[in-house]
């Protein structure tokens, strides 16, 4: 006599997982959360759910620019490129600002779901005030060597530090198109080494494949895309 | 002999006929659910590399994410294997335990199987099988591999003149597979996001 009860129990799981499979083939994207979640946030506000009006610039009025005369202090501000990553102080996402001149471009991302690309003016005293869709916005000031401030991402602020990054830590961004797909990658390399990096199919977000910061070879679908270091 | 899996403890099934002889399986004994193993972790792996990942799919009301219904799935899972554990040593006499210990050990398997499934399925679903860090590749590598052992339990069992020994190793093997498994995705995301649902 050959037990059967194992047999069963296989047969159920099979079944199970064909159960599943046709549940998630036949959902599509409705419900699905997986592009969405985002467990490190305390309570995530939907990206979809606030479609913004569009903010105004972001650089300070005439009048406030022109009262900080360049002569009145030496400009904190590194002439030429620089580039900063670091993390939030929850811990729950990375930030990364690159900056060239008077122009910066920072991205948020938690590796996951929620990113955002921001840009922005960087005034001479250090302070910047960037921005990016669904009223994503970043506060910071550079100083010491490093970008401290605020970032808003999803109605959620958070404070942040993102110290000089030397390469091959930095931000680095891939946009291609694959067999049809938009791609869209975003990467931050820590000063450590470790990356935060998300990559968008067609707008469906998810965790990046590692990035190799030397050479920016990224692996994706059987082949290979190229990422490049951001620079405003 | 060793061992023989299939006396309970007490009541329960009795030893089958010729279980405490030590005859000489048939090779198809053990090359069945061998091959069969292969071919299911095999396959499973070529699914995940294969096919795009899609990124999404259903989630569970009252977590905030997939990845927290995984994490706490899996947890289940681990906690069942756990019991697994437990159980197999009192059906194996070597702890003491009730008279239902086998019933035990069959229940909390297929309830850790079962519901170590919908974890899978969005793993290969939604992920596919990837390698880009040493965890992710280790948790795509023997999360294909669990199931596969786990098929190759599960035929073992069927098969009633094993030596004794055969099914304690490959039993233990699952268990240290899925506490791999669960140690790359589970815990990591605990510790990494919190202990959150």
């Amino acid at each position: 006599m050959k037990r059967s009860g194992p047999l069963y129990t296989l047969l159920g799981g099979l079944l199970l997982a064909l159960f599943m499979l046709s549940l998630n083939a036949t959902t599509g994207e409705g419900n699905s959360s997986y592009g969405n979640d985002s467990p490190g946030a305390a309570s995530p506000a939907p990206s979809s759910a606030k479609p913004t009006g569009s903010t105004p610039a972001p650089t300070k009025s005439p009048s406030e620019r022109a009262s900080e005369s360049p002569s009145q202090s030496p400009s904190k501000r590194p002439a030429g490129k620089s580039e900063y990553a670091g993390r939030t102080a929850d811990d729950a996402a990375a930030v990364s600002v690159s900056i060239r001149d008077d122009k910066a471009i920072a991205y948020y991302c938690n590796g996951r779901d929620a990113e955002s690309w921001l840009k922005g003016d960087v005034e001479d005293d250090g302070s910047m005030r960037l921005t990016g869709k669904n009223g994503a916005k970043l506060d910071a000031t550079l100083a010491d060597n490093a970008v401290r401030g605020k970032v808003e991402i999803n109605e959620q602020p958070r404070d942040f530090t993102a110290a000089r990054a030397k390469k091959p830590s930095g931000l680095y961004r891939a946009t291609t198109e694959v067999r049809g797909a938009e791609i869209d990658g975003g990467w931050i390399v820590l000063p450590d080494g470790r990356q935060v990096g998300i990559l968008k199919a067609d707008g469906k977000p998810r965790p990046a494949p590692r990035l190799d910061p030397e050479t920016g070879a990224v692996p994706y679908d059987g082949g290979e895309l190229t990422a490049r270091p951001v620079v405003p | 002999m060793s061992v023989d899996p299939n006396a309970a403890t007490q009541g329960g099934f009795g030893p089958p006929p010729g279980a405490g002889e030590h005859r000489r399986p048939h090779p198809a004994r053990y090359l069945v659910p061998a091959l069969v193993a292969s071919a299911v972790a095999v396959g499973l792996g070529v699914y995940g590399k294969s096919h795009d990942p899609a990124g999404t799919a259903f989630n569970l009301a009252g977590f905030s994410s997939t990845s927290a219904v995984k994490a706490w799935l899996g947890t289940t899972a681990f906690a069942f294997a756990l019991l697994q554990i437990v159980s197999a040593l009192m059906v194996y006499g070597r702890l003491p335990g009730p008279s239902w210990a086998s019933v035990l050990h069959r229940w909390s398997g297929r309830i850790a199987f079962l519901v170590s499934v919908p974890v899978a399925v969005h793993c290969l679903y939604a992920l596919g099988y990837q390698t880009y860090s040493t965890r992710v590749m280790w948790h795509s590598l023997l999360g294909c591999f669990f199931f596969g052992a786990f098929s190759a339990k599960m035929l073992l069992l069927r098969s009633e003149k094993l030596p004794g020994w055969l099914l304690p190793v490959v039993g233990g093997l699952v268990f240290v597979v899925l506490t791999v498994v669960w140690w790359t995705s589970a815990l990591w995301f605990f510790r990494t996001f919190g202990v959150t649902t």
